[in-house]
């Protein structure tokens, strides 16, 4: 038997094996997705059932400062996608250098949360309810935008030490895919905190 | 050997095997074997249903007095809680989905194994530490707000009601992962010829349940979450002196709990409609009804919710397309129960045991999927609501449908998994004491209910004396049937006839593989040609000839990728 009638089927089973990782990752995404709407859910309906919105003795949320963090997360998916485009096509300083900006990018909105959390929503903790409900879904964010950041660290040192390739890169487009839903979850929680 | 390598790969992941592990602990404990896992999940289930039913009984023997002297009313809300908790989560679901879906729908599809069978050993190994978290809360003051937990009263119990939160917590991770690992199975890895239509009905029960187990689950696991923060940290939720709504909790609660009962029922029917066409030696009427009717099942079961909740203060408006979509799902189960009893008509019926057992369900089932449409009807429901018309009703669904499936199911594959058939003799009397003893238990309480008993109260009013006393002598009928099962399984184990790989005469694929099947499944992926249940055709199966001969070689391991 020649090396290419070997090579192909076991190619055939790396196909169908991502193609089971990734519809198992996009089923861990709607999972993932319940949890948020389920906290979603509970926010609305404690606002829509409570002494209104913002509460009784509270200003509203900060917009211009939120907006400015939300600009860094957008701009982290945007530097993301780059990144894997970039890893198709071979370049792989490139890569290595839109996947570095989104690490810090990520880092960047986390200090920018934490900073938030600590100067302008402080008196928020004794606000019941609606502390209740802010703090938990947008620290939920942050704690998956926290992992975010350790997953495509990860990511940058496997690449790095050759654990993909031009053809197989699973953990790449995971990673990619996890960063724009940890995106999209921002753009609703950023809507009905701030916006709404 | 690179020939041997390429020709077994030729399929790709469904052809791909790895291994086979060697040493006890990766083989018996640490196993990535679906056909280990799901017995590991079944006797696990087992166990837990064993002190389930303990605490069962000790309910029954304390309700055996109106004035409930046995133990203290304190630790009767402990009991009936704990017990509710059991059954649920440590037993029903499980059992169900880890268990037997794990043991049989990978054989009936044709795979080697589920998609991701790493995750499928840690989902199994969340579930032991979760069980033991729950029994741990007895020593630090169990939960006392029955199974639903409903605040305030879930924030006001002892610290095992935080305990109770984690213990569900961690179960209901191990179910969202068993979901997403049957889903990604179910879709990916069906043997080639094996179509949607063509898989048997076991299956079509495991494909409805698991989006149910992946998405109702994780809101159920946000509520916890919630419950446990506010209990531990006083982030308000619930709690309405800080502008929290208690109700909130009943939303979220019963937004996974009623897909959860279809959790319960879902695997419990594919069990049935792979029973009654075996045994009654003719296909199964309506094939794609049935299969249809379970996935109507699981998408009405996430627009219903609020019927648990007719007597919260929900707004009328919404009571009533609560109560119509509720209804509805009465078209879809009743399409299931004529077809079963349409598959019964004019077969040649066999009476063995798993046979006894789904006739059984079917019985018991149809009463409590009525007394279910009574209670959907908002009048009868502010009637009921909260008395032991409900405690009849859903143990005639729980009991009467998931568990006489799981014991129709566990004499079923019984065989298939040890290699030995359970005593058929024993089997019938486990039967007739279980289901004299079932009907005798919780018939009663219907009247009991409608007369006003309340439930998850330990004393009562002495008129109703006489017939929690007769519930309470045919539940120890009842334990009686299910401790002769035991000793029959535990006795077959190593007693049993020899079942041979098809001592039933099945058709679908996993009794064609010898009993116990070998690690591999089989020795070559079979080609699917046709449905498995028209028992007047040849078996619809290709290159399935080598598989019980001894001399056909098994499949060569390939190594970890």
């Amino acid at each position: 038997m020649s090396a290419a009638a070997h090579v192909e089927p076991v190619d055939q089973l790396y196909a169908e094996t991502r193609e089971l990782r990734l519809n198992g990752f996009l089923l861990f995404m709607v999972s993932d997705l319940v949890l948020f709407s389920s906290f979603i859910f509970a926010y609305l309906y404690l606002r829509n059932s409570g002494q209104g919105w913002p509460p009784p003795g509270m200003s509203r949320l900060d917009v211009t400062f939120a907006a400015l963090n939300s600009v860094v997360l957008f701009g982290s998916g945007a530097t993301m996608h780059f990144a894997l485009e970039n890893w198709k096509h071979g370049h792989f300083m490139k890569y290595t250098g839109w996947l570095i900006a989104t690490i810090l990018l990520g880092i960047w909105f986390l200090c920018g949360q934490g900073w938030e959390y600590w100067h302008i929503h402080a008196g928020w903790a004794n606000s019941g309810i609606f502390g209740a409900s802010f703090f938990t879904l947008t620290g939920m964010h942050g704690f998956h935008v926290f992992c975010g950041v350790c997953y495509l660290t990860i990511l940058l040192l496997q690449s790095v030490h050759g654990r993909y390739t031009q053809q197989k890169f699973f953990g790449l487009t995971a990673g990619t895919l996890y960063w724009h839903f940890v995106d999209v979850i921002w753009v609703v929680l950023f809507s009905i905190f701030y916006l709404l | 050997m690179a020939v041997a390598t390429a020709q077994v790969h030729a399929g790709g992941i469904a052809e791909h095997v790895h291994p086979e592990p060697q040493g006890f602990i990766r083989k018996y404990i640490f196993s990535i074997d679906h056909k280990i896992i799901g017995i590991q999940y079944i006797i696990t289930a087992y166990l837990f249903m064993v002190l389930g039913g303990l605490l069962a009984e000790l309910i029954r023997v304390q309700l055996m007095n109106p004035a409930g002297t046995f133990v203290k009313p304190d630790t009767f809300n402990e009991l009936y809680t704990v017990h509710g908790s059991t059954m649920v989560w440590l037993v029903i679901i499980p059992m169900l989905t880890g268990g037997f879906g794990n043991f049989v729908f990978p054989l009936q599809i044709g795979a080697r194994d589920v998609a991701f069978p790493w995750l499928n050993m840690l989902s199994f190994w969340l579930f032991p530490p979760a069980g033991l978290m729950l029994y741990a809360s007895f020593l630090m003051g169990a939960p006392v707000a029955g199974w639903t937990e409903y605040p305030p009263m879930s924030l006001q119990g002892a610290a095992g009601t935080s305990m109770w939160c984690a213990a569900i917590f961690l179960i209901g991770v191990s179910s969202t992962l068993t979901g997403i690992n049957f889903l990604v199975t179910l879709l990916k890895m069906r043997a080639p010829g094996m179509t949607y239509t063509r898989m048997p009905l076991f299956c079509w029960g495991q494909f409805a349940t698991a989006p149910l187990l992946m998405i109702a689950t994780t809101a159920l696991g946000a509520a916890l979450a919630a419950l446990f923060m506010e209990r531990q940290f006083g982030v308000p939720f619930y709690d309405p002196t800080k502008g929290g709504s208690p109700v909130l909790w009943q939303h979220m609660f019963w937004f996974y709990s009623h897909p959860a009962v279809y959790i319960m029922i879902l695997p419990a029917f594919g069990m049935i409609s792979e029973i009654f066409p075996t045994f009654a030696r003719k296909p199964i009427f309506g094939y794609k009804m049935i299969a249809f009717s379970s996935v109507a099942i699981a998408l009405l079961g996430f627009m219903v919710w609020a019927h648990h909740m007719f007597t919260s203060g929900l707004a009328p408006w919404l009571q009533l397309p609560f109560m119509i979509l509720t209804m509805f799902i009465a078209i879809p189960t009743g399409i299931k129960i004529f077809s079963w009893v349409a598959t019964l008509w004019g077969g040649k019926i066999q009476f063995t045991t798993p046979m006894m057992f789904a006739i059984g369900f079917i019985a018991t089932f149809t009463c409590g999927g009525l007394t279910g449409v009574y209670l959907a009807a908002v009048p009868f429901d502010l009637h009921a609501h909260g008395t032991y018309f409900i405690v009849g009703h859903l143990h005639y669904v729980l009991v009467g449908g998931s568990l006489m499936g799981i014991f129709a199911g566990t004499y079923f594959w019984f065989p298939k998994m040890t290699g030995r058939l359970m005593n058929e003799f024993w089997g019938k009397v486990h039967f007739w004491l279980f289901f004299i003893g079932f009907n005798g238990t919780f018939l009663p309480m219907h009247w009991l209910g409608l007369l006003g008993m309340p439930r998850r109260v330990a004393v009562y009013d002495p008129q109703f004396q006489f017939w929690n006393v007769f519930e309470s002598v045919a539940s120890f009928l009842m334990t009686a049937g299910i401790l002769i099962f035991f000793i029959n399984a535990l006795w077959s184990i190593r007693n049993g006839k020899r079942s041979g790989a098809n001592p039933w005469r099945a058709r679908t694929l996993e009794w064609q593989i010898p009993s116990p099947p070998p690690y591999y499944n089989f020795k070559q992926i079979p080609a699917v040609l046709g449905a498995p249940y028209d028992f007047a055709e040849p078996l619809p199966y290709g290159g399935l000839e080598g598989e019980l001969d001894q001399s056909v070689p098994a499949p060569v391991p390939a190594g970890a990728h």
